[in-house]
């Protein structure tokens, strides 16, 4: 069985970097949102497993989606993929409940590598 | 003068290859600064030569400008501005705590300048497979009366202007500058021939 996934990216070439970097037989179990608004309505809509979060975007940002994830108990492996790289930042959202941070432009071994280091490979 | 029109998909490519480069230059600063550098989406537009002209001029307020110039391949080269406004770049001194012996504010814009200049150049080259030099920064004397003559004394003919509209906070303190790319518009070919190479591969 392969996992439900969400990419939330504003980017539509960085959702499609997400998705071809994904075993190829999780692909048709993918949803993807435009923006954190977008997300969360999925998220409390549907049982998603695993949540690759961009941070920068307009309206609701990343760091918002992971407080409302926090604030309505939705159980999930966020993994953020941001060009904000900053070391804070890469703290931050580890202390909002995200498992990885991960360095955009994502790159198909790292992210293979961090889902296999939470199980979920 | 349309060579620059993007169509949806290299519009988003170059975002997003833009917002990677400028996520690198924000931790340099925020290294340099050590502190955090919270980032907007930098929004981007092209405007041409005579357009830009009229902006810049019209913005009386602009305090100070940052000019450097950047080589890579393949005629990809141009030459960097960044535009600082009257009421920012006095907060510049306070955001470095610098006290007032050390350097002057002219050297502590060049500094923050060449970091936010050069790391996002750097990084935007990397990701369309290609390497920039640089020439050293310089701070545009009197700019207000030089500007436009500065424009029209590049080594190149530029044909077309990308505009990234920057705003940084930091903590405390807040300030805005532009970055504006100066491109000649055999480099503009080139780089959307590389967006359509990346686009090409998804």
């Amino acid at each position: 069985m392969s996992p439900s996934v969400l990419i939330c990216d504003d980017s539509n070439m960085a959702r499609k970097q997400v998705l071809r970097s994904l075993p190829e037989e999780w692909q048709g179990n993918v949803q993807t949102a435009t923006n954190g608004a977008e997300a969360l309505t999925i998220l409390r809509n549907n049982e998603i497993e695993i949540l690759f979060l961009d941070l920068t975007m307009p309206g609701i940002d990343g760091i918002g989606v992971l407080q409302g994830i926090k604030k309505l108990n939705i159980t999930c492996n966020v993994f953020v993929i941001s060009a904000d790289i900053q070391p804070e930042m890469q703290s931050k959202v580890k202390a909002l409940g995200a498992k990885e941070f991960i360095r955009k432009p994502v790159k198909q071994d790292v992210l293979l590598n961090n889902l296999q280091q939470h199980n979920l490979l | 003068m349309n060579e620059f029109y993007l169509t949806e998909d290299q519009q988003d490519c170059l975002q997003e290859l833009i917002n990677i480069a400028m996520g690198q230059a924000s931790d340099q600063l925020a290294r340099y600064l050590n502190t955090f550098v919270y980032l907007k989406v930098p929004s981007i537009e092209s405007v041409d030569a005579k357009e830009l002209m009229q902006t810049l001029s019209q913005q009386k307020n602009t305090m100070a400008v940052v000019s450097q110039g950047f080589f890579g391949y393949e005629g990809i080269r141009g030459e960097a501005l960044l535009v600082y406004q009257e009421e920012d770049s006095g907060r510049i001194a306070d955001l470095l705590g610098y006290e007032p012996d050390e350097l002057s504010q002219d050297e502590q814009l060049i500094d923050i300048s060449s970091i936010l200049t050069t790391t996002f150049l750097n990084v935007f080259a990397r990701q369309i497979d290609n390497q920039m030099s640089y020439n050293a920064p310089k701070l545009l004397p009197n700019v207000k009366d030089n500007l436009s003559e500065h424009l029209q004394q590049m080594p190149f003919s530029w044909d077309l202007a990308l505009k990234v509209n920057i705003n940084y906070q930091v903590t405390d303190y807040s300030f805005n500058c532009n970055m504006v790319l100066l491109i000649p518009e055999t480099a503009i070919i080139n780089i959307k021939n590389v967006l359509d190479r990346i686009l090409a591969e998804f």
